[in-house]
């Protein structure tokens, strides 16, 4: 590993070795938000367990999210990560909020690779936040639930039906800990988050008998590790209006395990949950936030 | 119950691009299978060689995937990163087809591999519909032509056997099978000594192993020979192959070898055949010698080129003026005739004075045309300065004003002088202070513009920009590589050129696709960018003439992605002819904050060697020699200068090695690290100080957009007096306050290369040729307490330490909030501190706590603390 996805406050990690195994060889994945962040070290840990990759961003502006999304830069070098690694990529440009291209993207998915055997639900964002409920607009709710929560669904709408006609399959919701708990000032996002832990259930619920499982990761505050561009703490930091090394701050101090969370770590629950080692995983909450929620 | 799925890999032909394939593979699904749902040609590029075990895994695995429910086929084109030639649309590869095996069988995917190899029409191919075909016997003429062509395949591979696949009817298809009436069974020749003809032709052909039956029903699955025979039409026999790259071998010569089989003893020993013509025999024999290179061309010999190529194309555009090649070739002409009438003949300097527009362009190439050496001298630069260079240069004439140029009988025609000979002189500022001309021919700049040509792709489709002086060489790289490559040059004028959002606009509205920024100006433009309009035609970004810092790139390739605009930096220098060595910028080396300026261009080399001229051990620095075919002819007039810099080449008696005075090292693949000039190294107590390491982690600052570094003192061997000062220039939104930035990069650096100070500015101010402008940097910011303290505090150890701090600085008062590095402080400051505090019986002072608590009143806090 190149200083990447796990850095060196890591304690403890369980993952796979530095080279890399074949745990998930000949299996297709489809990571949304791919360009950056999670998206990127969840898609490069899962091609160097093996997997073929379809890679989707939105690539561009979102009106109405105070930051920029990844970029088409960002995701060809995420495929070019992947490549590296010994994955075959396919990558498309995809808002989440538009059903027609998922299927599009999942159609082409599957001619080039076959079959699509996992899903990794990524795509999210964490602002416009930072005030209370009541000084929401209409608009800034109707993105973040659309974004966040209405993203996943629809993913699951363009790629559930082929997991459960082929009789297999793996579905991982990237939540939070706003999932499992509250946090001040971002009520929506923690109603999408909340909102996905339940989906999460009630599916797993609609393809158990299809062999197909879903599953949600709930990550705790996630380091902005430099290779992978990641600027979500950033970002939540700025719409709290705190210096991001502060809230960094914060955050260690309030975890039991005194670290934040390395997107390493929250990408090994997930290749856990996509491979066959979690067979009998399903409707679970997977957490990694070094004991945030435990007390 | 057929397989599952049938998969297929075959090579590609060079010539095939993918574009061609998609197109060749839709039309041929269309024809087939009129109204189905058609196979897409997916394309992947695998980051390793053809012949790695990766590609052979990965050839592997996409032979193993299954074919998607409701798909026929699917076409997989791999790429590889040896096949790789950056711009050239066609490169190598392999085609993985794989078809669903309920519907389509192996032979089939054999058929579409030809279709799409370009050897078989597609509407030469037969899907299936109806009855299949009675048997076809194997014929003689089929067996005889087979044969030959295994001797002949054989005597170019010494193989001793050879297989070749032979026509045969088919049997069993699937529904929607291709080619019914061709099957194929295998004839292996035994080529091996000692055999003769009648047993060769006595070689049954075989079906491949596993297949029920005899001859007639090939196995599925089975890999084809390479070599095919085409069916014949009805019942005739076989025929060879008529694409362009089915045969591997000359068809004159397998139709030679056949002729000999007709009609020699069946006895023949197989090596008496033999496929070469008497003639090429002959021809074999003669050759050994290699064709010589073409002779390297003039500048003004490779422009008629264009001329005459597309003499109404726009060559020149300036303000609202445009001249085509052809009448940028009269007017040139018409001044060559004026330059003549001026006295000006082959081989003297002339002057050129002019603004950037279109007649600078016309007269430089006049010069040329009167096979004369042009001496360009920037009509910005003070007027005793050029008065003094066009002096010491010696030339004929001064051109200032082009209409003298005009009306003038034409020239005497006469033999110009060879490529070798000097195109002009360009000055570069010396360390000493006087300019030195550097006399470059004609034949390097050809040189130049042919070793990227095909890498960039430089075509007549592109417009460049002329933004560079011509008295810097960035223009001769501008001008000749529009020109000689038949594209279009836009002239900035030069007030444009210092407005960066006017620049922009430029851009936009001539639809620029080739740029050339130095970095810095660059900088400026990536700020303009992000308020200014659409640059959708930019295709390629060349920087060079200064160092290149690639951190602060990211954000112009989330807007710019690299696939639709490369970025390129190119090390080089006046005395080379432009450019060294280039290297493709992505978002993977700016993240890595790679400072790799390349490998050498296709012509150039690249050498680092010691001060006796010996190479350094791998990964070492070491002067940067510069040999090949941009090293200039020598500095103009200055024999014993042109002799220390121009040295011979110790592994080459005819080449001669440019020394760069420049610090470089050569990493293991080849590419070219740029340390910085040799005379810049400054040292504290040994350290080097790396301005260029320090502005580094400047960069990486998320708050920072540029920064420039400056290193005063210390050349005269004290230590103490070195003194580093750093210039930021916030990122969008990131605040104006310096201190986190000095707080980060004292995290970052060793202690003696840390910032004294960090002044912030809007933005850094640029020379005439877009460089950093040092000499126009502010006086270091400094933040000292407004107001005198209020009462300087007595108790130990603030008192002790006001004292410390006044003995060793040099200053009269200092109050709590004095800042010691505005105070002038630096490291040896700083180690000096520290000593004096435990001879007076303070506790020491780590060097870093000054870093971290730089006020006087900070630091007694935490020396309080720690007591």
């Amino acid at each position: 590993m190149t200083g990447g996805d796990r850095g060196p406050a890591a304690d403890g990690g369980t993952g796979p070795p530095a080279g890399g195994g074949a745990r998930l060889a000949g299996r297709t994945a489809l990571v949304t938000g791919a360009a950056r962040g999670l998206g990127r070290a969840c898609a490069l840990a899962l091609a160097r367990e093996g997997a073929d990759l379809v890679l989707l961003d939105v690539a561009g502006e979102l009106p109405g999210v105070p930051y920029p999304l990844g970029s088409a830069s960002q995701l060809a070098h995420t495929a070019a990560l992947c490549r590296e690694a010994g994955a075959a990529v396919l990558t498309r440009q995809a808002d989440v909020r538009d059903l027609a291209a998922l299927e599009a993207a999942a159609d082409a998915a599957e001619e080039r690779f076959g079959r699509i055997d996992v899903l990794v639900n990524n795509a999210g964002i964490a602002a416009p936040s930072g005030r209370p409920a009541h000084e929401i607009t209409e608009a800034e709710w109707q993105l973040m639930i659309d974004v966040d929560l209405g993203g996943a669904w629809r993913a699951i709408r363009a790629v559930g039906g082929r997991m459960a006609a082929q009789g297999s399959g793996s579905i991982v919701n990237i939540a939070s800990t706003a999932g499992l708990v509250g946090y001040r000032h971002f009520a929506g996002y923690v109603a999408a988050k909340h909102g996905l832990v339940g989906l999460t259930k009630a599916v797993a619920l609609d393809y158990a008998p299809r062999k197909v499982r879903v599953n949600a990761v709930c990550p705790g505050s996630v380091r902005d590790d430099a290779a992978m561009e990641g600027r979500m703490l950033a970002e939540i930091a700025r719409s709290l209006e705190v210096p991001v090394a502060e809230h960094e701050a914060a955050f260690v101090r309030d975890q039991p395990m005194n670290a934040l969370v390395e997107p390493g770590d929250v990408a090994d629950a997930v290749l856990w949950l996509a491979s066959d080692e979690s067979r009998r995983v399903t409707g679970s909450v997977v957490t990694v936030d070094g004991g945030f929620t435990a007390r | 119950m057929p397989p599952a799925h049938h998969t297929l890999t075959v090579s590609l032909p060079p010539t095939v691009t993918d574009t061609a394939l998609a197109t060749a593979l839709a039309a041929a699904a269309e024809l087939w299978w009129p109204g189905g749902r058609h196979p897409r040609l997916w394309s992947e590029t695998v980051p390793a060689p053809a012949g790695s075990d990766t590609a052979a895994r990965r050839r592997a695995a996409e032979a193993r995937r299954p074919v998607a429910p409701g798909h026929r086929l699917r076409a997989v084109l791999l790429r590889y990163a040896d096949g790789l030639r950056a711009g050239a649309a066609a490169t190598d590869g392999d085609l993985v087809l794989t078809a669903d095996g309920s519907a389509l069988d192996a032979r089939s995917l054999r058929l579409v591999a030809r279709v799409l190899r370009g050897e078989l029409a597609a509407d030469a191919v037969t899907p299936l519909d109806g009855p299949l075909a009675p048997d076809l016997r194997l014929d003689e003429e089929t067996r005889r032509l087979a044969a030959a062509l295994a001797v002949t395949v054989g005597r170019y591979t010494g193989e001793p056997a050879v297989r070749v696949a032979v026509p045969v009817p088919a049997l069993d298809r699937p529904p929607y099978a291709l080619g019914a009436l061709d099957g194929y069974a295998v004839l292996t020749a035994d080529l091996s000594p000692g055999r003769t003809v009648a047993e060769l032709l006595a070689t049954e052909p075989v079906a491949p192993a596993g297949a029920p039956g005899p001859l007639l029903a090939p196995a599925e699955g089975a890999e084809p020979p390479a070599l095919e025979l085409a069916a014949g039409t009805g019942a005739g026999p076989a025929t060879l192959p008529t694409a362009p790259d089915a045969l591997p071998v000359p068809a004159h010569q397998v139709e030679h070898v056949r002729r000999q089989l007709l009609d020699g003893p069946p006895g023949t020993p197989l090596h008496r055949l033999d496929p070469l013509t008497a003639s090429e025999s002959a021809e074999q024999r003669a050759l050994g010698t290699t064709p010589k290179a073409p002779a390297p061309l003039r500048i003004d010999e490779a422009l008629a080129a264009q001329v005459a190529a597309r003499p109404d194309a726009a060559a020149l555009t300036a303000g609202a003026v445009t001249l085509s090649y052809a009448e940028l070739n009269d007017r040139a002409e018409e001044f060559a005739d004026g330059l003549y009438a001026h006295g000006v003949r082959p081989g003297d300097l002339v002057g050129l004075c002019l603004p950037r527009s279109a007649d600078l362009v016309v007269a430089m190439l006049a010069v040329l045309k009167a096979d004369a050496v042009h001496v360009p001298l920037d009509p910005e630069h003070p007027a005793d300065r050029r008065e003094r260079t066009a002096r010491d240069a010696g030339v004929r004439l001064t051109v200032g004003d082009p209409a003298a140029l005009t009306g003038h009988p034409p020239r005497p025609a006469g033999e110009r002088r060879v490529a070798g000979a000097p195109a002009y002189v360009i000055h570069t500022s010396g360390s000493t202070g006087r300019p030195k001309g550097v006399l470059v021919p004609h034949a390097n700049v050809t040189a130049l513009v042919d070793a990227v040509r095909d890498d960039f792709g430089l075509c007549p489709d592109d417009t460049w920009t002329c933004f560079h002086s011509a008295a810097f060489d960035f223009s001769v790289w501008e001008i000749w590589g529009a020109l000689l490559t038949g594209g279009r040059l836009v002239l900035v004028d030069h007030w444009t050129s210092r407005s960066p959002e006017d620049f922009h606009a430029l851009l936009v509205r001539e639809r620029v696709s080739v740029l050339s920024q130095t970095p810095s100006a660059f900088t400026q433009l990536a700020a303009a960018d992000r308020t200014g309009g659409d640059l959708s035609a930019l295709r390629l970004v060349v920087l060079g003439g200064e160092p290149l810092d690639t951190r602060p790139l990211l954000g112009w390739f989330d807007r710019h992605p690299e696939d639709r605009c490369r970025l390129v930096n190119m090390y080089g220098i006046t005395e080379t002819t432009v450019h060294v060595t280039a290297a493709t910028v992505t978002r993977r080396e700016a993240l890595a904050g790679s400072r790799s300026v390349g490998r050498p261009l296709p012509g150039w080399s690249v050498r680092v060697l010691d001060a006796h001229g010996r190479p350094v051990p791998p990964g070492a620095p070491g002067e940067i020699h510069v040999g090949g075919a941009g090293v200039a002819l020598g500095y103009l007039n200055r024999p014993a200068l042109t002799a220390e810099r121009f040295v011979p080449d110790p592994l080459d008696p005819a080449g001669r090695l440019y020394r760069s005075g420049d610090l470089g090292r050569l990493g293991p693949d080849g590419a070219l690290e740029h340390l910085g000039r040799i005379d810049d190294q400054v040292k504290v107590r040994g350290f080097r100080i790396e301005p260029g390491e320090i502005r580094h982690v400047l960069l990486e600052d998320p708050a920072v957009s540029a920064a420039a570094v400056t290193v005063t003192g210390g050349r005269d061997g004290d230590a103490a007096a070195v003194r580093i000062d750093a210039y930021v220039v916030p990122a969008p939104g990131a605040g104006e306050d310096p201190g986190p930035v000095r707080e980060r990069a004292a995290r970052l650096l060793p202690a003696h290369m840390v910032p004294a100070t960090v002044t912030v500015l809007p933005v850094l101010p640029l020379t005439a040729n877009g460089k950093l402008d040092a000499a126009r940097l502010p006086a270091p910011g400094t933040r000292r307490t407004p107001e005198p303290a209020a009462a300087p505090r007595e108790a130990a150890p603030d008192g002790v330490l006001a004292a410390i701090w006044r003995d060793v600085l040099g200053v009269a008062e200092i109050g709590p909030d004095d800042d010691f590095w505005d105070l002038g402080g630096n490291s040896l400051y700083a180690i000096r501190i520290g000593t004096l505090a435990r001879e007076r019986g303070l506790p020491g002072i780590p060097l870093r706590q000054l870093y971290l608590t730089p006020t006087l009143g900070a630091l007694s806090d935490a020396l309080a603390r720690e007591a």
